[in-house]
């Protein structure tokens, strides 16, 4: 694996490492996913994973957050570290750690009750019950999810009477409600309009200061666009392992990237 | 859409070779009218300028497009980037050579020592020599070709410096106003190798994505003495 910004140093561009991940193996059963993922992700930066479909960005993103451990027969070897502790040892809560490290999928999901009670939900699961103290996390996190002006009206309509980019921010409202470490984005933009996705974007932005965000996007333009750092991940033949190829500063990957294959996937070349 | 996307980069670029074959030409050229007094060939240099601004507007217009339509990356990027940075470049060198050939309308009427003769003529030889070679490199991303474009400048520079120690020797007033022409009309040549050792420079960013200065060529402002 290349690390474009600092040859032969920690894996880490910029900034310390919130998930620092040590030579990383993922098995579907009898089929190996991925290989050898040695990387250090940035705290408080936006770190996007692209590569050709199939190169196991999004494999290794549900990693992160042990999404994985849902599907059977699914195991790891190596080491994931979150703020220096292992998210795959013994006594890790899984449910606490989807806390800590939230997920946002390609399809808005919103669950089919209000505006508010989507919101509210996590926070209620975790004990709270006062209603000004939800009112005002509510708030605060439709606030950062760039989605309050548009729904502070209408919060006990439906939530999926919104449209899927309102309904994509409400998720992440969602999801910011319980106060994560770390927003794992799944092609979070595929689904929605352009204005939605400029919001998105605008939210990664503004989100980056408090929280780490780690984007999983097939559009090129836009891991340009909104990250600090960028890891291209490839399955170089039918069969193998996907590996991580190379990882560096974003506007780095985007105008001199040091692999060939870097190179040859982001100009279009192939994939 | 890539497939049209590529012809356009192949295109693109074999248009800035070709704007540099009409600098190279016009280069000649003047050099040319100067030594020769030629005023025709002058007037032919200073006439391609207006085809050589066009063209060079048209590159100029022509990547910003490609770069607005097709968001290139990475040495799609640098290649466009660098066209539009050599055609600035190549643009200039066209203005110097214009300037050569005027200097060729106000020193054409006399003659003047012959030493400064073959000195312009020694030098615009070896102008073209470094432009010959500066569009070899360019055209077949030759970076062992560009590496040398600044050794072989050196000389050129050299023979500036001789030009004007020539010009400390010259007593007659109407003589040394046609040695001021030939004297700027020689440090047009030298700026335009210069010119084409940058050009070297930006070759190696546009394959390699490094960018590394060949020492001094268009940084160094070093006027000649004369002591």
């Amino acid at each position: 694996m290349t690390v474009t910004s600092a040859p032969g140093q920690a894996n880490t561009p910029t900034g310390a490492a919130k998930f620092s991940v040590r030579e990383l193996d993922f098995y579907y059963g009898d089929f190996h996913a991925l290989t050898g993922i040695t990387i250090d992700v940035a705290e408080n930066a936006v770190t996007a994973f692209i590569g050709p479909s199939g190169c196991g960005k999004s494999t290794f993103l549900r990693c992160l957050n042990r999404m994985n451990d849902l599907i059977p027969g699914a195991r790891i070897d190596g080491e994931i570290m979150l703020d220096g502790a292992d998210i795959y040892g013994q006594g890790v809560d899984p449910v606490d750690l989807r806390r800590r490290v939230g997920m946002i999928f390609q399809q808005p999901n919103p669950f089919p009750m209000s505006i508010y009670d989507n919101v509210a939900f996590g926070p209620r699961l975790h004990g709270i019950k006062k209603k000004d103290e939800l009112d005002q996390i509510v708030e605060q996190a439709l606030v950062r999810a760039n989605l309050w002006k548009e729904v502070r009206d209408i919060m006990d309509r439906g939530g999926l009477t919104l449209s899927g980019g309102q309904q994509q921010r409400l998720c992440i409202a969602r999801v910011l409600a319980v106060q994560p470490d770390v927003l794992l984005m799944d092609e979070p933009c595929s689904a929605i309009d352009p204005t939605s996705v400029q919001k998105v974007e605008d939210l990664m932005a503004e989100l980056k200061s408090s929280v780490t965000v780690i984007i999983v996007t097939h559009n090129m333009q836009q891991a340009a666009r909104v990250s600090d750092e960028t890891a291209f991940f490839l399955q170089e033949m039918q069969g193998k392992p996907s590996e991580l190829i190379e990882f560096g500063r974003t506007a780095e990957i985007f105008t001199s990237p040091h692999d060939r294959r870097t190179e040859d996937y982001i100009t279009g070349r192939f994939g | 859409m890539r497939e049209s996307y590529r012809n356009e980069l192949k295109a693109t670029k074999a248009e800035v070779v070709d704007i540099g074959r009409l600098v190279i030409e016009m280069t000649r050229d003047s050099t040319v009218s100067l030594v020769e007094g030629d005023l025709e060939v002058a007037e032919r240099v200073i006439a391609a300028d207006d085809e050589l601004d066009a063209r060079s507007r048209a590159l100029e217009e022509r990547t910003l497009e490609t770069i607005a339509t097709q968001f290139p990356v990475a040495r799609d990027l640098r290649l466009l980037y660098s066209l539009a940075n050599i055609n600035v470049h190549m643009e200039r060198m066209g203005d110097l050579a214009v300037n050569i050939a005027k200097a060729t309308r106000r020193t054409a009427a006399r003659t003047g020592p012959r030493t400064m003769y073959d000195l312009i003529r020694a030098q615009g030889n070896l102008v073209h020599r470094v432009l010959e070679a500066m569009i070899e490199a360019f055209e077949t991303n030759d970076l062992e070709l560009a590496y040398k474009l600044k050794e072989m400048d050196e000389p050129i520079d050299h023979l500036f410096k001789q030009f004007f120690r020539e010009l400390s020797r010259l007593q007659e007033e109407d003589e040394i106003e046609w040695a001021s022409s030939m004297v700027l009309a020689s440090r047009y040549l030298e700026r335009i190798a210069d010119h084409a050792v940058d050009i070297g420079e930006r070759l190696v960013y546009m394959v390699t994505g490094e960018f590394e200065a060949f020492d001094e060529s268009l940084g160094g402002e070093e006027e000649p003495s004369t002591t």
